[in-house]
């Protein structure tokens, strides 16, 4: 009797564990979103609150958030592809959802998410050549660079500088340089090529100095071994207060920035001041990179939503709900825009209203020029830009020697874009 | 065989297959663990060298495509040149210094032996990260202590970009991969030192052997064992440096401190060639496993 009675109790046991909770809940599921730092998309108070206020619409999907940073972000995300644990929803720019992910296949198509009225640049930066959207675009900024407007008006270099539009020109851009460098300053720029982080303001600052292109308007070929490229570098390698740094990048250029070692940073946005606005104590003025003419054409930045195809439509369907709650609606997609500290990437009224800080940086928009993170072969051609800089660092400055190395860099970039 | 003795021998056979399932029970959690986490890898990591493998398509089989690719690979060999060099420098130094500082703190006072022991383990129990922060505090270029120590003790004229420049990447690396490395050679060879048989070292002494005949006659042979352990985990730690390159310099500058462990990582992680990156990782295995074998044999020759 015992014997039966025990065997009962381990069946009921065994079956209340094997009841899914889906027979309690029928419609219930959960979705996970992973996200890079996108300013305050790396705050849990932040992101919680926009899941409560999902959670209020729809309480049956239950959203998980993990928090990713630059450095191995990427391998994170792969590593999850490689063991089929790929999350729902990583919030991100096209770079990686459209030239990456979405490339080989891993992403769902987003192309009826699209609000109406999205920037038209955006939305074809968001799109294949065969028409799909692996990327519903929610903010965007044009990446710009930063002076210490203190140590330039102490250095007469402000002389140098449109104040009112924040551009300059190449020639007015190596006077001011050595106008801060001559008032004592050994360390008035410095082009970082430690690692890959932050190197669109490198390429921004190199391809506009002397007008040369990173990739063709097509984005299947990298263009950037060019004379004008070679003459830029060489200018930069023979300016005094510029230095080539390969033990450092962005991160550390902009904390040498903050605490004042560097007097310009070239790897700066509006999130960048919004975050050190505590610790810096000098007056930060945004500059758009200089050019020949003064026109530069900015380095842009997109991010947005992408859902992975874990081939589950629940899921994906959670997925889709959760960034159309996000996005289409006016009233949340403002919330969203300025938790990313960026710009909206359609108009949409009272973004930012009387934010002084967000309105100057607003200035760069008009100049954001080519959005060629997209070409094939992007992460080899990351790589060899910012080991060519280190070459180029070591060099003897000169522009033949320049070209010799942007050019071995350009054929390793366009191999792999032939490849893929 | 009688009946009786038949009946013997069954119950015997049946203990002992008893005791053998017994032991295989309990050795099979550790079982799972190690064909899960070793055998298999190893063996996937062999199959997929012969395969272009990367993310979103199936794999193509190259057979030995990627090993010839590696052949002809010029920053593979900057990667092995560099990666023997730390073995080279910092496997006899290693253990050239974890003995010195082992013979001398061993004849210090229990407390004050504990105390050294505690001081040179603790780099190897704190965070890697951590410790590597610090060390990039310390060579930084701009406000790092090195530069600010030799320019005002009139060593340097101006700051050394320590990690920046390809002529002194290397050695902080290797520097910084010592510090971490003489914990726990130091700990086991001051227990080495105690568990050698004084009666042994008297017996010398009385025969008026001096101290240091004493130690390379009586006691370093009584520590071969000790020693032989501490080469092969030297060894394969240095050839499997990674975590210091991948958060101070990344491979560079100019690839003076890349190593095939980073290379192997960027090539599957970074650009996605899973199949290259795994055939990199089948000749690291194969030179590792190589060389461990060699101080084996040479350490029992001892």
């Amino acid at each position: 009797m015992k014997k039966i009675l025990a065997l009962a109790m381990v069946l009921c046991m065994i079956f209340a564990l094997a009841t899914p909770l889906s027979a309690f809940a029928d419609d219930a599921v959960t979705i996970s979103l992973w996200t890079y730092p996108i300013g305050k998309w790396t705050d849990e108070a932040t992101v919680k609150e926009f899941i409560a206020a999902f959670n209020e619409v729809h309480p049956e999907i239950t959203v998980k958030v993990e928090y990713l940073d630059y450095t191995n972000g990427d391998d994170k995300i792969n590593t999850a592809i490689e063991g089929g644990q790929a999350p729902d929803i990583v919030m991100e720019g096209p770079e990686r959802l459209i030239a990456n992910w979405g490339a080989k296949g891993l992403m769902l198509d987003l192309a009826d998410l699209v609000p109406a009225g999205t920037f038209e640049g955006v939305a074809s930066s968001c799109t294949t050549a065969d028409g799909k959207v692996f990327e519903l675009p929610v903010c965007m900024t044009a990446h710009c660079m930063a002076i210490n407007k203190d140590v330039f008006e102490a250095a007469d270099a402000l002389q140098y500088i449109d104040l009112e539009k924040h551009t300059w020109t190449t020639e007015n851009f190596l006077k001011a340089v050595q106008a801060v460098a001559d008032a004592g300053y050994d360390y008035v720029g410095t082009v970082f090529c430690g690692g890959q982080g932050g190197d669109q303001g490198t390429r921004a600052l190199v391809t506009n100095l002397c007008g040369g292109t990173y990739a063709n308007p097509e984005h299947t070929q990298y263009t950037y071994a060019s004379e004008e490229n070679a003459k830029a570098l060489s200018l930069l390698c023979n300016q005094a207060g510029i230095t080539f740094d390969p033990a450092i990048v962005a991160s550390d250029e902009i904390q040498n920035f903050v605490n004042g070692t560097f007097q310009m940073a070239f790897c700066w946005n509006a999130t960048q001041e919004v975050n050190n606005a505590d610790a810096l104590s000098f007056d930060v003025f945004p500059m758009a990179f200089p050019a020949p003419d003064g026109v530069p054409s900015l380095q842009g930045g997109i991010w947005g939503f992408g859902i992975f195809d874990n081939k589950d439509e629940a899921r994906a369907n959670a997925a889709k709900e959760f960034i159309k709650f996000l996005t289409a609606d006016d009233a949340v997609y403002t919330k969203v825009v300025e938790a990313t500290n960026f710009q909206p990437v359609r108009d949409v009224a009272g973004v930012y209203e009387g934010n002084e800080l967000m309105a100057e940086y607003a200035l760069m928009n008009p100049m954001m020029g080519d959005y060629y993170q997209i070409t094939k072969g992007w992460t080899t051609a990351r790589t060899e830009w910012w080991n060519m800089l280190q070459r180029v660092g070591e060099s003897d400055g000169t522009p033949e020697a320049i070209l010799v190395e942007l050019t071995a860099a350009q054929d390793a970039a366009n191999a792999a874009a032939a490849a893929e | 065989m009688s009946d009786k003795s038949k009946l013997g021998s069954l119950r015997s056979n049946n203990l002992v297959l008893q005791e053998n399932v017994s032991a295989y029970l309990f050795l099979l959690p550790f079982l799972i663990f190690f064909v899960g986490f070793v055998l298999y890898p190893m063996f996937m990591c062999l199959f997929t060298s012969f395969f272009d493998a990367t993310m979103g398509r199936k794999d193509i089989f190259i057979g030995f495509q990627n090993y010839k690719e590696l052949a002809n690979d010029p920053v593979f060999w900057v990667a092995l040149r560099n990666t023997l060099v730390i073995v080279v420098v910092s496997v006899p130094v290693t253990c050239i210094f974890s003995l010195w500082v082992a013979t001398i703190i061993s004849r210090m006072p229990m407390a004050a032996t504990s105390a050294f022991r505690c001081i040179f383990y603790l780099p190897v129990v704190t965070g890697s990260v951590a410790v590597t922060m610090v060390w990039k505090w310390m060579f930084n270029n701009y406000y790092g202590i090195f530069n600010y120590l030799g320019q005002n003790m009139g060593l340097i004229d101006k700051p050394i970009n320590w990690l920046g420049n390809p002529k002194y990447a290397l050695g902080c690396i290797i520097l910084i991969l010592l510090t971490t490395s003489v914990g726990q050679p130091i700990v086991l060879y001051v227990s080495a030192l105690d568990n050698v048989d004084k009666s042994l070292v008297e017996a010398a002494e009385v025969d008026g052997a001096t101290p240091m005949q004493a130690f390379w006659r009586v006691k370093w042979p009584q520590m071969m064992p000790t020693t032989l352990y501490i080469l092969v985990i030297t060894t394969i730690n240095s050839f499997q440096c990674f975590a210091l390159i991948q958060l101070l310099t990344s491979g560079g500058p100019k690839n003076s401190t890349m190593t095939i462990m980073y290379y192997i990582y960027y090539n599957a992680f970074k650009l996605y060639r899973y199949g290259y990156g795994n055939a990199m990782g089948v000749i690291l295995a194969i030179i590792i496993a190589i060389l461990s074998a060699v101080q084996f044999k040479l350490g029992q020759e001892k």
